[in-house]
């Protein structure tokens, strides 16, 4: 379903619509939680990496739809958030637009809100954290600012709920007499320019793309818009206004000495500058104690020690924490769930084939579903709700940019690489903190790369137990490679340059639970969404192949190759297959089979496999494709052609490594 | 302007030896012209420095007003101003100022990378390609004429934070790199 259509389905039974802009981290998500509730929907344009949540705020017996943009610093669709978040509006076309504008620092928030009363919208301004601003020693005149922007402004401190029933009060009664402020943001000359394009399209243009009015559409082109430029080309007769703003945008860049975009950004500055003035008057300017957490955070000498702490203790509340609900969550599967389903499927299909392949769906399917949401996925997103909230991802990310830069991707990519180590799952998903398409392919690739905790179980205890741990090391170190080979290599085979950093740091903020707890929810839920119907049908189609013996069939052929190429058993084949359901299954299913074929001793692994073959079993369980739920969240996040490039790619990079590794330590006397 | 007026003009200059002419290849300042058309130029960006910084007028409007001021403005005041102003070396935006002698100092930049924490930067110019780069930049206040402070800076070629107008910003090596920058 298009964005549109998921907006529309969204909002048709309610009696406005408003949209939510503001900049990142001025409480915006904050506002959006406390006004709608726990029922949220997000959209997505197609292509588009950026969601838009959806959520119905009721006040009294009115129904509000608010629409939460993404947070951003301008309206020009020079990243896709940016592009989100600009079309959600003229394409919505919401009742009123709610500026969420952070009082604590006015002036940049301010540039976004003189663009959105240049588009024409009636806006309400929402001046967020006015707490903080006065903790700060700023006063603020609300009366004052209201006046100058020609806007009403309701102060708020939204991650205590103050000012909330207000704004909702405001909307539902007032919002109808807010009329879009139109003035002058500029100086004379500029204006005069705006004016002669404007005039130019109202006697050229029937009608403006989207709707804009044509002083908005004006400004636009002479900010040397792509998107509508190419738009008015197109259109019939626009090729006037078009060619008309070349003209004027020459005589201002002659004028001013700077192109006519970076003329009305500087005016714009000017102006949120004059206005900031104004209204706010410092009084004394204490140094906060969240400002200089910030400070030690990013300071080499206390941030890194600082960082490394962090990264342990998600390690171990991942490990301690994650480890107990994994356990806690196979053990009442096994108790509860799993007899209750093996007893309803034989009383109502019956004990044949129909009831084995539901059983690998309901029974292992969902299990493998949930043993990876609930230890991994949920936990994770609890300590990345954590990090967000608290402000110190985007100090993580500036300590860790020098690093990933070398592999074309920079700091922000940091956490959702670590989280790898848990779960490739969560970490893909985490990928959308990076802004291009590059940087998250080259991000996934990366992550499927890297051993989650259940190759890791793989590794220790077929190869830690039965060839040595420092086989295992040598696993480890030989993956650490290839991570850095493959980002090395695709930041030089992949077209387009990295991007580099450019972040707000902010200021550190008290985490609030409510905030955490929403937000983490949120996207559990999401994640579960997503994959139980994936999970649970591929096991189906897996488990269809696997009882009719289909699959031993299939893999008889695949069997003497994978036999000459990586010296392995023929069972390995079918376990490596049965490992795309969920790794750690791959030596659970080996030692049954052998058990099976050899007798209980081989549950010994030594019994019929050399250290040499658990060595590069080990290697090939590591790098090739993951398991089923990482392909279903990548195949969300990067569309069908790139997971199978990803898929194929890691299958020929398995079995090459462990082939060579097959042939090569032997002859270095090393485990031969 | 007919083109008579303008012979008539062209003509009383270079009997002044302000100008020298070649017929069909056009005019040229002569030295003695150079010398008076730079204190003019001195002038006017000293005049822009006035209404910006003492009379608190918008910078992007001075222009004009400058142009009348210029004319106004004798050589005894130029000196005092100049002093006054704190011996600025560039107009508000971002020209420079020719001294008393009509030396046009180039303007010494570097790359804002090349700065250290708490030092103080005017941004001269982004020197980017890129148009969206430049608008998104700008979009954040990075743009020349600028004040930015240095907060913070990683070793090995690490990002840089910069705070713009309240605002910290993290920018990798390669953009702190294409902003050009002054001490202030």
């Amino acid at each position: 379903m298009s964005c549109h259509a998921v907006i529309e389905k969204a909002i048709q039974k309610v009696d406005m619509t408003v949209a939510l802009a503001g900049n990142p981290n001025v409480g915006k998500s904050t506002l959006f939680n406390g006004l709608t509730g726990l029922h949220a929907v997000t959209a997505n344009y197609p292509g588009k990496t950026v969601d838009l949540n959806l959520g119905v705020a009721k006040y009294g017996e009115k129904k509000v739809g608010v629409i939460d943009l993404p947070g951003t610093y301008s309206l020009d669709p020079t990243s896709d958030d940016q592009w989100v978040a600009r079309r959600a509006i003229l394409e919505e076309k919401p009742e009123v637009v709610v500026a969420v504008v952070d009082a604590s620092n006015l002036q940049r928030n301010l540039y976004q809100t003189l663009q959105l009363i240049e588009l024409e919208f009636p806006v309400v301004i929402a001046l967020n954290l006015i707490d903080l601003a006065k903790e700060m020693g700023i006063r603020t005149d609300y009366q004052k600012l209201s006046k100058l922007l020609g806007a009403p402004v309701i102060p708020l401190v939204a991650s205590k709920g103050e000012g909330l029933g207000e704004l909702l009060e405001y909307l539902t009664k007032k919002a109808a007499a807010v009329t879009p402020r139109r003035g002058s943001t500029f100086d004379v000359h500029l204006e005069q320019a705006i004016h002669r394009i404007e005039e130019a399209i109202k006697s050229d243009l029937p009608e403006t793309p989207l709707g804009l009015s044509a002083r908005a559409l004006a400004i636009r082109l002479l900010e040397n818009d792509a998107e509508f430029t190419k738009l008015l080309r197109q259109a019939n007769r626009g090729t006037r206004p078009v060619e008309l703003t070349e003209q004027v945008g020459k005589s201002i860049e002659s004028e001013y000495h700077e192109p006519a975009s970076l003329v009305i950004a500087r005016q714009r500055h000017e102006l949120a500058k004059q206005i900031t003035e104004a209204v706010q008057v410092r009084v004394g300017q204490p140094l906060l104690l969240s400002q200089r957490l910030m400070h030690y955070a990013v300071s080499p000498y206390t941030g890194i020690p600082l960082a490394i702490g962090v990264i342990a203790a998600i390690f171990a509340f991942m490990l301690t924490v994650g480890g107990f609900l994994g356990d806690a969550t196979s053990l009442l599967w096994a108790k509860f769930a799993s007899p209750s389903i093996r007893l309803i499927l034989t009383t109502t299909v019956g004990n044949g084939f129909m009831s084995q392949v539901l059983l690998w769906g309901l029974d292992a399917g969902i299990l493998a579903a949930l043993s990876v949401g609930i230890p991994y996925v949920l936990t994770f997103y609890l300590v990345l709700s954590l990090l967000e909230d608290t402000g110190y991802l985007n100090s993580a990310a500036y300590l860790a940019d020098t690093i990933m830069h070398k592999i074309g991707l920079h700091g922000r990519s940091i956490i959702p690489m670590i989280m790898g180590f848990g779960c490739n799952v969560p970490a893909v998903m985490g990928t959308r903190v990076l802004t291009t398409r590059r940087e998250r392919i080259l991000a996934c690739t990366l992550i499927t790369l890297t051993p989650c905790s259940a190759r890791i179980a793989v590794i220790m205890a077929a190869v830690g137990v039965f060839a040595g741990w420092q086989y295992a090391v040598a696993i480890f170190g030989i993956d650490l490679l290839v991570i850095a080979a493959a980002g090395w290599s695709l930041n030089r085979l992949l077209p387009g340059k990295p991007s580099d950093l450019v972040m707000e740091m902010f200021a550190f903020r008290r985490p609030r639970a409510s905030t955490i707890l929403n937000r983490t929810w949120f996207r559990f839920k999401s994640f579960m969404l997503l994959a139980l119907p994936i999970v649970t049908i591929g096991s189906m189609a897996l488990g269809a192949f696997y009882e009719t013996g289909y699959l031993q069939t299939l893999l008889a052929p695949v069997n003497p190759v994978m036999y000459a190429l990586l010296g392995l058993p023929g069972v390995a084949s079918m376990c490596l297959v049965v490992g795309i359901l969920r790794k750690e299954l791959t030596l659970q299913l080996l030692i049954a089979l052998a058990v099976m074929q050899y007798g209980p001793s081989a549950s010994n692994l030594l019994f019929f496999m050399t250290p040499l073959q658990l060595f590069v079993f080990g290697l090939v369980v590591t790098l090739y494709f993951p398991c089923i739920a990482t392909m279903s969240v990548l195949t969300r996040e990067l569309g069908r052609k790139s997971t199978l490039a990803i898929m194929a790619s890691t299958i020929a990079l398995a079995i090459l490594i462990g082939a060579i590794a097959y042939r090569a330590l032997p002859a270095f006397g090393i485990l031969g | 302007m007919t083109p008579g007026a303008v012979t008539n003009t062209l003509t009383h200059l270079e009997k002044h030896k302000l100008i020298a002419r070649t017929p069909y290849r056009g005019i040229k300042l002569s030295d003695k012209g150079r010398a008076i058309a730079l204190q003019v130029i001195r002038k006017h960006r000293l005049a822009e420095r006035l209404l910006t910084e003492v009379l608190r007028m918008d910078w992007s409007g001075v222009h004009d007003t400058a142009c009348e001021l210029e004319h106004a403005m004798t050589d005894e005041m130029i000196r005092p101003l100049e002093k006054m102003l704190k011996e600025p070396t560039t107009c508000p935006h971002g020209n420079p100022i020719p001294d008393e002698a009509g030396r046009l100092h180039e303007e010494r930049s570097e790359p804002l990378s090349h700065f250290k924490p708490k030092d103080k930067a005017v941004l001269v110019k982004v020197t980017e390609e890129k148009p969206d780069m430049l608008r998104y930049l700008a979009s954040l206040g990075l743009m020349p004429g600028t004040i930015v402070e240095v907060e913070e800076k990683a070793p090995f070629e690490g990002p840089i934070i910069v705070n713009v107008m309240g605002a910290n910003y993290a920018l990798g090596r390669n953009i702190a790199s294409i902003v050009q920058a002054r001490r202030v």
